[in-house]
């Protein structure tokens, strides 16, 4: 259907919803979308004592629950508790995954499965879900996908992992266009970061990575948070993109 | 479920090498590096071992990445079909 492009901005989300918010870089968006004066939402299958710690000190900006992404009707009741709480949602952060650390051939079939469902399938129910809020509420919003560089470079023992970062760097594309503007939709992409789910790399392959980067160290949760942030609050036309945020390791 | 032996193993492992032209030395003490044994080679070997047993043998990479010698291989591949 061709339609004239809708004009009008997309005004800074106000309320945003973070999965996966309870820990690395999930907690250091929600930290730094509160330190703009955003209200959040963030949900995980575990609330974690600095979740809990942010939720007490802004309990007027801040609804925090346990919820598994991958479970649809807790991610339903848990947004309308937002609705309720914090009001109508106007972005979104996918940004709770799931990490890999085993060679394709080794890896149990029910462990593909999984990772396609934490990591593709449920951010994509997740964002149905809540696109179809703001679109009977009449609003308009922006949603922020946190990939990988995986989707865009092999490594081994990332098979999975990468291919639903690499989906859904695919999804942000095609749901920009279905949007037609009521709604920028966009990806962020870290490297590498020192912790947590790099840890699958082994320190050589790490130390491989941080040679080939030009600005010497992997990424930091705090050097993506500002663009995650940028992609919410800021005005500036970019849409249906993927932007890489490692420090040109993978160029 | 019809594990295999430690020795089995190591037949198994010199059979791999030898379709490349290499040689499994005797001692386990042997370093994976020298002899040219590399990790698709031990998931070729690991495959092998399934498909005697009849058995999935999935891992993760950790583990993987510890092994150096002969003797590790073959006692990784004990132990996996343990678990």
């Amino acid at each position: 259907m061709s339609e004239p492009a809708d004009t009008q901005l997309v005004p800074p989300s106000s309320v945003v919803l973070v999965s996966g918010g309870s820990r690395g870089l999930g907690l250091a968006i929600v930290t730094d979308l509160l330190d703009a004066g955003v209200r959040v939402a963030a949900f995980a299958r575990t609330i974690t004592p600095e979740l809990e710690k942010l939720a007490a000190e802004h309990p007027d900006r801040v609804h925090v629950g346990s919820v598994d992404v991958t479970d649809l009707r807790a991610a339903q009741s848990f947004v309308r508790e937002v609705e309720q709480r914090l009001g109508p949602i106007d972005g979104i952060v996918n940004n709770a995954a799931m990490g890999q650390d085993s060679l394709h051939a080794h890896t149990a079939t029910d462990d593909i499965a999984r990772i396609i469902e934490t990591n593709l399938t449920a951010p994509l129910q997740l964002t149905r879900l809540v696109i179809r809020r703001m679109l009977a509420k009449g609003l308009r919003g922006r949603i922020v996908n946190i990939t990988s560089i995986c989707g865009q470079r092999g490594f081994p023992g990332l098979v999975a992992y990468s291919a639903t970062k690499g989906g859904m760097d695919a999804a942000t594309r095609s749901l920009a266009r279905e949007l037609g503007g009521r709604m920028l939709v966009n990806s962020v992409a870290p490297g590498f970061f020192a912790s947590e789910m790099s840890a699958v790399l082994g320190p050589t392959q790490l130390d491989q990575i941080v040679r080939r980067t030009p600005t010497g160290h992997l990424t930091e949760p705090e050097e993506v948070t500002p663009v995650v942030r940028m992609l919410l609050r800021e005005h500036t036309n970019i849409n249906g993109q993927v932007i890489v945020v490692d420090g040109a390791a993978a160029i | 479920m019809n594990e295999l032996s430690r020795a089995q193993i190591r037949d198994l492992m010199a059979q791999v090498l030898k379709n490349q032209d290499k040689e499994l030395p005797a001692d386990d003490a042997a370093q994976l590096r020298e002899i040219g044994f590399r990790s698709l080679d031990f998931s070729e070997l690991a495959l092998r071992v399934e498909d005697e047993t009849g058995e999935e043998l999935n891992f993760d990479a950790p583990g993987l990445r510890r092994i150096a010698t002969v003797g590790d291989v073959l006692d990784f591949l004990v132990d996996l079909q343990h678990q």
